[in-house]
């Protein structure tokens, strides 16, 4: 399965690179993660629960950071076992460029599933790989520029409070 | 299989009671559930079956003229009820004698397979579903394939079904398993009429809007000649690609509409 898609975040490109390198934001972005650790350079060991319908299944994996060319490009994959669902496998080539201040984040995914998952699922593999890259890059980008919806009320009163736009937690957190 | 706890509550308000434990999981018919577990694909630690629950079967109409169908019902109770003659057509084509049997509508609806035709009939008929807390309304109920609007713990007790002025499911079968390569339930009412797409999309049971607007104008399938969808978003695998599914849309929607009409 492979997809290509890019989508506009209103953030820097030097901000941008630096959540897709930190270890929180990649928690809060993987579907399903329930423990992230390690770093950029030695990678991460991560813990993901996905539900597909009757099936449940806790994969064990690696994700790694790879042919990092700061600030513009890397891959970011990763590869888990499920116990008796079988393995699963995926990766992201990832390029960002800038525009006006806000960068366009492009990627390309593949992912690959073995054992009774591919064999039983293959009518559904491609769609819920679909999905899971679509809310991958979803949180990540809120993680930026915070949620895409907002209550009205919250939005007016959030306003009133600090007078500027809602930002992402990331945001926040390396504007302090 | 892995080691499960068994209950078997005799009522709804007990098997909502049972639900609330770790890692407990609710058993219709055990069609999809049991052979994912037999394949140890899901491990729940306690089995709620909902087959001892007595209020949650049955058929009957209410003062709406709607059929109220109980979410323990099997598909072959539909086949055999008649009362709206589409939708126990359709039941009696779902799966073999032993899914019709053990199978039942809640299940098939709590599971939301995107090639399951129970939803189809659900969407398209604009049905109602009723759980232990509330009413979902059908364009609000499906939610991607595997998802619905149902929280944790909350159990399908009856589906009502508006009966249209006509209404034919036509499915293209996937021949080892019966489910729909393609199947589409087209319910026509006094004021409009209502397409529902099973087995197609990536996104699991749709509506054809464009269709919709055709046939309510025009009630016949020459109504669709101008119209195609796109593979764009369409499940590819072995049995056919997005593509041949999104054609199978046009021509199914088409037999449909002679066939109810």
């Amino acid at each position: 399965m492979e997809l290509s898609d890019s989508r506009t975040i209103d953030a820097p490109r030097e901000m941008v690179w630096q959540a897709l390198l930190d270890k929180d934001v990649l928690k809060n972005a993987v579907p399903g993660c329930q423990e992230m650790s390690g770093s950029p350079e030695e990678g991460f060991e991560a813990v993901v629960v996905q539900k597909v319908g009757p099936v449940k299944a806790t994969f064990k994996g690696a994700v790694t950071l790879e042919d990092m060319n700061e600030p513009e490009s890397l891959t970011i994959s990763g590869s888990g076992k499920g116990g008796a669902a079988g393995f699963a496998k995926g990766g992201a080539k990832v390029r960002l460029e800038d525009d006006n201040g806000q960068t366009v984040l492009h990627y390309d995914v593949e992912a690959k599933v073995g054992g009774k998952l591919a064999q039983l699922g293959s009518r559904i593999i491609d769609g819920f790989a679909k999905k899971m890259a679509d809310q991958f890059f979803t949180n990540f980008q809120e993680a930026l520029e915070g949620p895409a919806e907002q209550e009205p009320d919250a939005e007016v009163a959030d306003g009133a409070e600090t007078g500027e736009k809602k930002k992402g937690w990331f945001r926040r957190m390396v504007s302090s | 299989m892995h080691n499960f706890e068994f209950v078997k509550p005799g009522t709804v308000a007990d098997a909502v009671a049972a639900l609330k434990g770790d890692e407990a999981q609710a058993l219709g018919g055990g069609q999809t559930l049991l052979p994912t577990m037999k394949q140890r694909l899901a491990a729940p630690e306690t089995l709620v079956a909902l087959s001892g629950v007595d209020e949650m079967k049955g058929i009957c109409k209410d003062d709406e003229g709607r059929l109220c169908i109980g979410g323990g019902t099997t598909h072959a109770a539909v086949a055999a009820d008649g009362s709206y003659p589409a939708l126990s057509a359709m039941a009696s084509h779902i799966g073999d004698p032993a899914v019709r049997n053990r199978g039942t509508i809640g299940g098939s609806l709590a599971n939301n397979d995107p090639a399951a035709c129970y939803p189809s009939a659900v969407l398209a008929s604009g049905a109602t579903v009723t759980t232990n807390t509330r009413e979902i309304a059908a364009d609000d109920y499906f939610q991607g394939m595997f998802s619905t609007a149902l929280e944790e713990g909350e159990i399908i007790t009856e589906v009502k079904f508006p009966i249209p002025e006509k209404a034919n499911y036509q499915k293209f079968v996937q021949p080892a398993s019966r489910f729909a390569l393609v199947g589409v339930f087209v319910a026509k009412f006094a004021d409009g009429v209502r397409v529902a797409i099973t087995g197609a999309s990536e996104e699991g049971v749709f509506r054809w809007t464009e269709a919709e607007e055709a046939l309510s104008a025009n009630f016949s399938p020459a109504a669709l000649d101008s119209l195609s969808v796109s593979g764009e978003g369409m499940i590819s695998d072995l049995h056919g690609t997005g593509a041949y599914r999104a054609h199978l849309i046009k021509v199914m929607t088409g037999r449909a509409v002679s066939a109810a009409a």
